[in-house]
């Protein structure tokens, strides 16, 4: 069903910086059980099971950052709506951010299925929360939006490098197959961290992308970017847990 | 796997233990890792001696004597193991008055995550099979017990630390397992929790529908549990199921307090 396209379309995004990457990506991310040759199968390496914490984890990362796509999502609609009217040179850059904002949350909703993870109880609030966060903003100045896109986008780098650290130190797993047990990070946690980092060079460049647009010039600048920074925060908080 | 190796992830785990209710694991999805040895929430694998004293029982004495003590003595018996994996049995379960015994509770567990596994233990990803064919052939699975399920229910049912930790987290994860193993669709917001709680609610009401049926087979059962099915998914009546379900838990618990206290 769903289930198995969907993990496919994940491998899709590891983009390992190489141009020989995609070659080496058919041998190695290839379904296994039909590449696998004669020496392939013995190379097939066993992870010990996840923990309780690891598992834990993971489920509380795909939980925020689907809420959290939604939530960007939602926010550059809002800014959509409000702006694409009245200042039509902005239209493609909005769409463009809202395009990939719209993919990375696809992706997240995608790994909520397969790995069965609880959305956000908050999904409700924060669809409202950000469409009014959008709007409100694009309504009072163009600027004023790119300061909001400017402060979403900074929390959300940081949250997203602060996740990479701990898939990256926290997921070295003994692999049982191999002869002295050695440790690796199973291919699954791999291309989470894949997508997570893709998705933050992304998020980056939607900064640079409202900066250039004078976020800075917004007014009441430090209001706008400290007062959503707070919310950002407080809502990654609740959509970890709750 | 020590856990104490893990200790910044186990503290950020730590500080959301708060809400332990709405606690939930990752199922992690590709075959990389070994398998499990246990099936969470035992604590023993499936054939270990727990299992085999507590399978035989269930299929050779509940059926007739009920879930008590008396039915996992006269398997341990049947089995030739000492009398004292009685507490060994019970070992996972704190003692409580409403209760029978822990080794008891421990029976009911078992009867729960053992029939679980078995419901989902054949389908794959591409599965065609529908919520519907798996809620009927849970419902058939309690047929053999189908004179003790009053009994079942009025345990399952009374408040306390085990209807929090065990059946209602059993039943919230049979109706989970119901949706991803079947092909029903899924979803990314409140309606992946209405839905959940409308299929509990469904297989509950069924449930207590088959204690007083005295049809054939129990034909009146499944077509009752087959209508609410069409009814809940079809027209989406899953939204409202919410307040439904909880006046349900409430009457439900008030009605068992009382049994209980009449019986003693
Ligand atoms: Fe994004
Ligand atoms: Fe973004």
């Amino acid at each position: 069903m769903l289930r198995t396209s969907l993990y496919n379309q994940s491998q899709l995004l590891s983009r390992p910086f190489s141009v020989l990457a995609p070659l080496k990506a058919t041998v190695k991310n290839g379904n296994k059980s039909v590449k696998a040759g004669k020496h392939a199968e013995a190379k097939v390496p066993k992870y010990e099971q996840l923990s309780e914490a690891q598992r834990a984890y993971l489920d509380r990362v795909i939980r925020v950052d689907q809420a959290g796509e939604l939530g960007a999502n939602y926010i550059y609609a809002g800014q959509i709506f409000v702006l694409s009217r009245k200042y039509p040179h902005l239209r493609p850059t909005l769409n463009h951010m809202r395009d990939q904002e719209i993919h990375h949350h696809n992706t997240f909703n995608a790994l909520q299925i397969k790995n069965r993870v609880r959305p956000s109880l908050l999904t409700p609030f924060w669809k409202v929360g950000a469409i009014a966060m959008g709007m409100g903003t694009a309504m009072i100045s163009p600027e004023a939006a790119m300061a909001c896109t400017e402060a979403v986008e900074t929390v959300i780098g940081g949250h997203y490098n602060a996740q990479l650290r701990v898939l990256t130190n926290q997921f070295d797993l003994e692999d049982v197959s191999s002869p002295e047990n050695k440790k690796g990070t199973p291919q699954e946690v791999k291309s989470l961290i894949d997508t997570i980092k893709l998705f933050r060079d992304q998020e980056l460049e939607h900064l640079d992308t409202a900066i250039k647009h004078d976020s800075r010039r917004a007014v009441p600048y430090k209001v706008i970017t400290e007062g959503i920074k707070g919310i950002c925060k407080i809502a990654i908080w609740s959509a970890e847990r709750i | 796997m020590v856990m104490s190796s893990f200790t910044p992830l186990n503290k950020s785990l730590l500080r959301t233990t708060q809400f332990k209710c709405l606690r939930r694991l990752y199922h992690p999805a590709s075959n990389e890792y070994v398998n499990p040895t246990t099936i969470s929430p035992l604590t023993y694998s499936m054939d270990s001696i727990q299992s085999k004293i507590l399978s035989h029982s269930l299929k050779e004495y509940v059926p007739t004597s009920g879930f008590n003590e008396k039915s996992i003595l006269k398997s341990i018996n049947d089995l030739g193991y000492s009398s004292s994996m009685m507490s060994v049995i019970g070992a996972s379960n704190s003692p409580s008055f409403a209760h029978s015994s822990p080794a008891v509770l421990e029976l009911i567990k078992y009867n729960l995550v053992s029939k679980r596994i078995e419901l989902t233990k054949d389908t794959n990803d591409n599965t065609t099979t529908t919520l519907k064919e798996l809620l009927l052939k849970r419902l058939e699975m309690d047929i053999p017990i189908s004179s003790q399920l009053r009994g079942l229910f009025a345990q399952l049912a009374t408040p306390g630390k085990f209807m929090f930790d065990v059946s209602l987290p059993e039943l919230f994860q049979l109706a989970d397992d119901m949706i991803f193993f079947s092909n029903e669709k899924d979803h990314h917001d409140m309606a992946w929790y209405s839905k959940r709680l409308a299929v509990s609610m469904a297989y509950v009401t069924s449930k207590m529908f088959m204690i007083q049926d005295t049809s054939n087979n129990f034909q009146m059962t499944m077509d009752f549990a087959s209508d609410k099915v069409d009814r809940v998914m079809n027209l989406g009546e899953y939204y409202n199921n919410v307040e439904e379900y909880a006046w349900f838990t409430l009457m439900n618990s008030i009605n068992l307090v009382k049994s209980q206290f009449s019986r003693m």
